[in-house]
């Protein structure tokens, strides 16, 4: 099933130690780049629609140009287009006009600082552990930026996660010193796509994972040591460094069911085993071996003669890794789809089937090929019609099954935060100190346990009264509050202008007739068009992304 | 207040568990009972059931954690005694500290836990423990008790929030039943929080307001995603609290309060708690601090008991006399109790080995003293019970099934662990 596979960079680093010379790297670079015979956003349309007819489904048609609009900018760089931008490409004849759209905002610097987020969010979460130590990211999101700026592919970065040996990448292991269970677990849910902490307390109920599997894993970590390089800067601006260090002794040990944990019962050294894989063979240690003792404030420390962390690195990051590349595969689909095709996206096992199996193993095949390049995949994700769909119709469904209409997901805080500057046509409007935590507090979570949108007493509250909302609102010189009070247009115009820097959108007929005695209700317009702009913003619709 | 352009709620039939059934959760959608559902119970009837009950819950939270010797299980005579004397009750035989007259005299209103063996000995994860009967290190998002019962006995569409806190309460919020139910925190005066006053004169508000419901209508019009009518949901119950904001003001009542209360901040809390469990507020929490006396402690119980004292029996003759008392369950706790052995500080530490929690109220049965310590307070001796079976005992006096169950990711979670089980003694 996967042709490619033989020629793989990990295999590749091998091959040019071997045998550089003897087999042609330059056929395999040709195989490589080969054009597939169907572009890969028409098999996924193929796919859908497949499944479409057999489960007699009605699908939405294409959404329309401004829909596109601005679903795309937030999917690709997590903001709204400005006026200028919405007006011109609404206007737009090119027939190629979407397909030069996702071009442009794919070779944007934004589109990798919206990954660098995305994936920052995803690795840390809203409340990482160790919050001393994660409270500031700035060298993490640096070292992941620069992998994004460079479209850096997708097994690389995260070989260079696992190695921790670039500045910044440290982080991702720091957040769980001395915790080698909770690391296990988080790798495992990332980049395995695989629910393993079920294993951590009792054997899996469900599938064929035991306790063993998880302590095996957990053993590619237990050596690891993190080491602190020192603190600069303080309050939010506080900063630790730290470095990654390996053992060349410790095991995981293993005390069995944890409801039939007994106290002082000492558990039995686990070896390490890859997921559903062969146990690790490694050299055994000289029988007097005594391992230095850890001191802290140690900042460095030598290699071990055997690094547990690379072969993790090698396996993992592998073609041949029946996880990798398919949850990878899976999750980046699910950015722009809503959901996975393995939902939840990192819980693949054998009692979770995929929706469209055949369409999964085509990503992640056709991934592999293209060298795990993320953005190829992106492009070629959102270029399918199966994401161009309508929004709209009688489905309740937030994340549609069958993708057979767009996905309605909430806007991040961080969107949320940047939309509204630039809807408020001030995209470079700097915001009081506590506004971005006042954003992440009140829109950070927005879910329950099982990923359906909430709305909360207290994000409304924040958006009804707070002035930290209301400083993107209220007219300010040159912002859209300014500039609609000082046109001279009639105000059908300046209507359409609103909606258009607000939601993208022009106004229906019945809404651009109510926002006309609206705002001319009184003689002065001032409140009336910071009241109206409010509305716009604290719709619905400006709160998903649709 | 209800505007009829914006419907508040789904339609039952609308909802009808297209969602829950998918997802094989109980957790999702509103809807009648599933006939033909298995061994699961529908938490939608559940919740049916229980807002037709009626019933509320008041929870009195003792930070730190409230020491059972110096209260509610003297040891007289006893080395671990301390120097507070008894006074007997109305329940013949049955002494309490000098320093809780008026509740001695409410007894019969009471039904006493004196066998609590709980496992979380610390503040953090105690006070996790206590309030969602799941240990911390578990790392689930466990919501808390308030936000179970603001789920089960909340309504929709009230103008009020489902679960009000005020003082040190709870520290694990809704989990994960999410921010529909999240705590709506005030202060025991009945001050409210950030971002709850407007800006703008009401003139300029409703007629903005009104717009949005518009445009939120037109909206609807062709967009049917659940996402949007949560949105919607959450916008309306914001602007109905703050019209009902009104009733958090204490301002003018509390004069007349102040007596049957005490005249504290804590007193005034549990007035308010009152107040709000009348206008359809499901569960209220009052916390009192300082009761984590590791030194002095019997410096630091008497004050507190003088607080607690009026404020406790206040809350529970007020309930009385309003008719409130049979409907709402008022729980005494904390975290932790403390140890029988005074140490060198004159201070008591951290204990879990046999302490006490007292209830009283909606569904249970008053003048009752459950379960026993050994003779110096060092163990339990007799009717042991856990934090799943303090919980399944308050679930089942609300009308609530302990064993309802919820959905996280694909894991199965109960509202009460395995096990648990309702202290039938106490329940009526």
């Amino acid at each position: 099933m996967m042709p490619n596979s033989n020629f793989l960079r990990i295999k590749l680093s091998c091959l040019l130690v071997l045998a550089c010379g003897t087999l042609s790297l330059a056929q395999v670079a040709i195989k490589q780049n080969k054009p597939e015979s169907t572009p890969l956003r028409q098999t996924i349309d193929k796919a859908v629609q497949e499944s479409w007819k057999k489960e007699k489904i009605k699908a939405e048609g294409k959404c329309d140009d401004s829909t596109f609009l601005r679903r795309v900018y937030l999917d690709l760089l997590g903001t709204i287009p400005s006026y200028d931008v919405a007006k011109k490409f609404l206007a737009d004849q090119d027939g190629k006009k979407r397909d030069k759209l996702i071009e442009r905002l794919l070779n944007d610097t934004q589109f990798s600082q919206h990954q660098t987020t995305l994936w920052d969010l995803t690795l840390f979460g809203r409340n990482p552990p160790n919050q001393d130590a994660t409270r500031n990211r700035t060298l993490f999101k640096q070292w992941l930026g620069e992998k994004f700026t460079k479209n850096e592919p997708f097994d690389l970065w995260v070989r260079d996660l696992i190695l921790a040996e670039q500045e910044g990448s440290e982080l991702y292991y720091a957040q769980f010193t001395n915790k080698p269970e909770d690391l296990t677990e988080s790798f495992s849910r990332i980049f395995l796509g695989t629910q393993i902490q079920c294993a951590r307390c009792h054997d899996h109920p469900f599938t064929e994972l035991l306790q063993k599997d998880f302590y095996g894993m957990t053993g590619f970590f237990v050596r690891l040591v993190v080491m602190d390089q020192g603190t600069s800067g303080s309050g939010e601006k506080q900063l630790k460094k730290f470095k990654i260090g390996e053992k060349n002794s410790g095991e995981v040990l293993f005390s069995g069911n944890q409801k039939e944990l007994k106290p002082g019962k000492k558990g039995e050294p686990v070896k390490p085993k890859f997921l559903s894989g062969a146990p690790l063979e490694e050299p055994t240690l000289p029988a007097n071996y005594k391992e230095p003792e850890f001191k802290s404030g140690t900042k460095s420390m030598p290699k071990p003669q055997f690094s547990r962390k690379e072969k993790l690195a090698q396996w993992a990051t592998a073609p041949s890794n029946p996880f990798f590349a398919k949850a990878a595969v899976n999750r980046i689909w699910s950015q722009f789809m809503g959901r996975g095709i393995v939902h939840p996206i990192d819980n693949f096992g054998t009692d979770n089937k995929p929706t469209l199996p055949d369409l999964l193993d085509n990503l992640t095949e056709q991934f592999i090929a293209h060298q795990f390049d993320t953005k190829w995949l992106i492009r070629e994700i959102v270029s399918s019609e199966t994401y161009q769909l309508g929004s709209k119709g009688e489905n309740k469904e937030s994340l549609p099954k069958h993708f057979e209409r767009a996905r309605i997901r909430p806007l991040s805080a961080e969107e949320i935060l940047t939309v509204m500057k630039v809807a408020g046509g001030d995209p470079e409007q700097k915001s009081e100190g506590s506004t971005g935590e006042y954003f992440r507090r009140y829109f950070g979570e927005p879910t329950n346990g099982l990923g359906d949108f909430q709305g909360s007493l207290s994000e409304h509250l924040f958006l009804n009264n707070s002035s930290n909302v209301r400083a993107f609102i209220s007219r300010k010189k040159g912002n859209l509050a300014d500039t609609i009070n000082l046109s001279k247009e009639p105000w059908e115009q300046r209507i359409d202008q609103m909606f258009l820097s607000v939601l993208t959108r022009l106004p229906k007929d019945s809404e651009r007739a109510k926002f006309a005695s609206y705002l001319q209700s009184e003689p002065k317009s001032e409140n009336l068009v910071e009241e109206a702009i409010w509305v716009l913003m604290n719709m619905s619709e400006f709160r998903f992304n649709h | 207040m209800n505007n009829p352009s914006i419907s508040g709620v789904c339609k039952k039939s609308e909802h009808f568990s297209r969602r829950a059934l998918l997802k094989g959760s109980l957790a999702t959608g509103a809807g009648t009972a599933i006939p033909n559902w298995g061994g699961l119970f529908h938490s939608q009837s559940i919740a049916s059931m229980a807002q037709k009950l009626g019933k509320r819950c008041i929870l009195l939270w003792m930070n730190g954690g409230a020491s059972q010797i110096d209260t509610f299980d003297m040891k007289p005579g006893k080395a671990t005694a301390g120097p507070f004397r008894e006074i007997q009750t109305k329940l013949p035989g049955y002494k309490v500290c000098e320093y809780l007259p008026k509740i001695a005299q409410q007894v019969e209103k009471l039904g006493i836990i004196r066998s609590m063996r709980t496992t979380s000995p610390d503040h953090p994860d105690g006070i996790y423990h206590m309030h969602t009967c799941y240990k911390q290190s578990e790392r689930m998002p466990h919501p808390e008790l308030g936000a179970m019962i603001a789920k089960y006995l909340g309504q929709t569409d009230a103008d009020l929030p489902s679960f009000v806190r005020m003082g040190p309460t709870g520290n694990a919020g809704s989990g994960y039943l999410g921010p529909r139910y999240e705590p709506f925190g005030i202060e025991r005066n009945g001050n409210m929080p950030y971002f709850t006053s407007p800006y703008l004169p009401a003139a300029n508000e409703s007629r903005r307001n009104d717009l949005l419901r518009f445009m939120e209508t037109e909206h609807k019009k062709e967009n049917s995603a659940d996402a949007y009518e949560s949105h919607r949901v959450a916008k309306e119950r914001a602007w109905r609290l703050l019209k009902a904001k009104s009733l958090f003001d204490t301002t003018k009542e509390w004069p007349k309060h102040q007596e049957l209360y005490g005249a504290s901040d804590f007193g005034r809390g549990c007035f308010l708690a009152r107040k709000l469990t009348e206008a359809g507020v499901p569960f209220v929490e009052i916390g009192q601090e300082n009761y984590d006396s590791h030194a002095d402690n019997f410096v630091c119980h008497k004050a507190n008991m003088q607080i607690l004292d009026p404020a406790w029996s206040g809350l529970l003759i007020d309930l009385e006399r309003t008719g409130q008392l049979q409907n709402t369950l008022v729980v005494w706790m904390g975290e932790v109790g403390r140890t029988p052995q005074i140490n060198n500080r004159a201070g008591r530490d951290h204990f879990i080995r046999g302490w006490t929690i007292v209830l009283a109220g909606g569904g249970i049965k008053g003048g009752v003293v459950y379960g026993s310590t050994d003779a110096d307070g060092r163990d339990v001796a007799t009717n042991p019970v856990s934090e799943g079976d303090l919980f399944a005992t308050i679930y089942t006096a609300l009308g609530v099934n302990p064993r309802t169950k919820h959905f996280v990711g694909t894991r199965p979670i109960w509202a009460t662990p395995e096990g648990s089980k309702p202290i039938k003694d106490l329940l009526l």
